[in-house]
């Protein structure tokens, strides 16, 4: 009998740590732009920390939101004013961003006591419009479209500057917000967010209540994502409105799905897919088209992405976690598998 | 005072007929919603195809015959309602056939991808350059009172007005239109009642890609400018028809006019007159969504539901 507190895919967490850690010597070794391959691991760290929080409302609970990148644009603009213009410790903005951007959380959680579906995508979708727009209209503070200039992060007196250090700092945050996400997915909360997935008239049968548990899914999940703002912000040192567009909200909730819904390291594979997608796989392919075709950067982003998508909705709904999931079934079932179950 | 009324009335009537094109995608996808359930979230792109289909015969033939007449103008439009009944047909089998019963979640994520995948396919095809619509309407105005209205503006709201009665006629009297009332009832009874379910589909589809073309094809010279952000207009008809209550077709043609209006007199005279109205003109919308939302989530004419365990 396994103990119900007992999560058996928690012993993965020090090879991860150690995998964490090792990975940029490994790259260091293998290739000499291992500098471009950082920036865009740190860019993976913190989207992953936001898929964590995303996979929460949306895989858990079944909330969909379709705004999330206004959070993530919450978190790193109140940093951004908070450190350089009030003049907070970036350790204080640290505690402070996400809270802010988990109220915002609580804010859009509010109608969505009502409304489910369809209407709260529109909702989410309204949300990441109107903040960007406010962003803009308070250019007092946010400089409005122009963008702004963020300072580097100190902590303890170090200032962090290198591709090398914000490695490390964001993925010391990363590894943290996988094994949250994982212990409130299997935590008490976790499995009252998954009885509301299923069905809202039975987990408020089963006395599970859902304007609290609501409201708890967005605030986690605002708070991930202010989270994953703060990092953004300071460790990119410019933010600008373009920065969070709703196609990036869009691009999120793909890597969730790419991942697999309801799993928190599906989150994490599917981050990791698709950044590395973009970043790796995407430029060299825009290469190649250009000899045919005469394209504006992202729109073969946008095309690979959306076919991406829909081929992994129709073709294999639960993801690369899910993929894995049936290849493990199969080799431990391996002389003996059933035939054509797991095509 | 004078002044005031006749610029509310001139922003009252382009409301209408900017609010006739969100009435027509509104009626788009609500036709979509009622029958098969799925929110199709690309309408807006089916519209910018239609408007991009449209031009791109229009500029063929007027390289092959010379000057645009009118019959070219016809022959253009009759091949882009050919191309919609097509596209219809292969959304439907594309979209629709696979995503039965899925959970709405992953419907609505293959909707939006399939906007992404049609924005960037246009965008690559069609290169990265603005278009310039040629329309057959030109520049003519014509005044009522003080109120000025372009010949574009009547096409507009009149080919809606046409549109809807059309499809109005067709839902209530004929045989294919009560089949399709009967699958959006309840499509296991109405396929035991000897309805062929996936032919009414297929229809549904074909109907909603061609009320999209007309008004990609109406939009356009509107637009004044042809390129792959029409499509973001389309998003705008969601809370439009959220307005007039989601899934009732006389609900999306209500709710599109008063969000045409509303945003047009907002984008008017209340930016002229409130300086802070100026920072919100192009979020209104989403505003009217999420107040109508908060206060009557089944809109103007919308059905109250109830939740079924």
């Amino acid at each position: 009998m396994k103990d119900r507190h007992e999560d058996e895919n928690l012993h993965w967490i020090p090879v991860l740590i150690a995998l964490v850690i090792l990975l940029p010597f490994i790259i260091q070794g293998l290739t000499y732009s291992y500098k471009y391959y950082l920036f865009v691991l740190n860019i993976a760290g913190i989207y992953i920390i936001l898929t964590v929080g995303l996979d929460l409302l949306s895989g858990y609970t079944g909330l969909i939101s379709l705004g999330h990148a206004a959070f993530l644009a919450i978190g790193a603009y109140t940093s951004a004013i908070l450190v350089d213009q009030v003049g907070i410790p970036f350790f204080l903005s640290m505690l402070l961003s996400p809270l802010i951007a988990g109220l915002f959380g609580l804010v859009i959680g509010f109608p969505a006591l009502r409304i489910t579906g369809m209407y709260l995508g529109l909702t989410t979708m309204g949300f990441g419009f109107i903040v960007k727009r406010l962003i803009i209209a308070l250019r007092e503070w946010t400089h409005g479209a122009g963008g702004l200039d963020v300072s580097y992060p100190v902590i303890f007196g170090y200032t962090i500057r290198t591709d090398w250090d914000n490695y490390y700092l964001i993925y010391f945050f990363a590894v943290l917000a996988v094994i949250a996400g994982r212990r409130i997915g299997k935590s008490k909360i976790g499995r009252a967010f998954m009885a509301i997935r299923d069905s809202e008239q039975a987990a408020e049968a089963s006395s599970v209540n859902l304007a609290k548990y609501k409201m708890l899914a967005f605030f986690i999940s605002g708070l991930f994502a202010g989270f994953a703002g703060v990092l953004f912000a300071h460790t990119n040192h410019f933010i600008s409105t373009d920065h969070f567009d709703m196609l990036l909200s869009i691009y999120f909730i793909i890597m969730v799905l790419v991942g697999g819904v309801s799993s928190i390291y599906g989150a994490v594979l599917g981050t990791l897919f698709i950044v590395l997608l973009d970043n790796l796989f995407v430029p060299l392919l825009e290469d190649w088209i250009h000899v045919f075709f005469n394209t504006e950067t992202g729109d073969i982003q946008s095309l690979i992405f959306g076919l991406v998508m829909f081929l992994f909705i129709i073709f294999q709904p639960m993801g690369l976690y899910g993929m894995w999931l049936k290849m493990r079934i199969y080799w431990k079932l391996f002389p003996f598998n059933p035939r054509k179950r797991f095509t | 005072m004078g002044d005031l009324f006749t610029g509310i009335g001139q922003e009252i009537i382009s409301g209408i007929a900017l609010g006739c094109i969100y009435a027509l995608i509104a009626l788009g996808f609500t036709l979509i919603y009622k029958a098969t359930e799925v929110v199709n979230f690309a309408q807006g792109e089916l519209m910018m195809v239609g408007a991009y289909v449209n031009f791109f015969f229009i500029t063929t033939f007027i390289s092959s015959t010379g000057a645009p007449t009118l019959w070219l103008f016809i022959v253009a439009l009759a091949g882009s309602i050919f191309f919609a009944l097509v596209f219809g047909w292969l959304l439907d089998l594309i979209i629709n056939r696979p995503m039965k019963d899925e959970p709405i979640f992953s419907i609505i994520m293959a909707t939006i991808s399939l906007s992404i995948i049609l924005r960037a396919l246009v965008a690559i095809i069609a290169g990265p350059m603005s278009l310039i619509p040629v329309s057959p309407f030109g520049e003519g105005v014509v005044s009522f009172g003080g109120i000025f209205i372009s010949i574009l503006d009547i096409f507009i709201i009149g080919s809606a007005v046409i549109l809807v009665v059309l499809f109005y006629y067709f839902f209530n009297k004929t045989r294919w239109g009560v089949a399709m009332q009967a699958t959006s009832e309840d499509p296991i009874a109405a396929q035991l009642m000897g309805i062929p379910v996936n032919r009414v589909n297929s229809l549904v589809w074909i109907f909603s890609a061609l009320v999209a073309t007309i008004s990609g094809i109406l939009l356009a010279p509107k637009l004044s400018l042809l390129d792959t952000t029409m499509g973001f207009l389309g998003l705008k008809a969601f809370p439009a028809a959220v307005l007039g209550g989601f899934g009732s077709i006389a609900g999306a043609i209500a709710g599109g006019v008063i969000m045409g209006v509303i945003e047009t007199i907002s984008m008017g005279t209340l930016s002229f007159h409130f300086e802070w109205i100026k920072e919100i003109n192009d979020i209104i919308v989403w505003i009217v969504l999420i107040a109508v939302l908060m206060i009557k989530p089944d809109g103007l004419f919308g059905v109250e539901k109830v939740k079924k365990v």
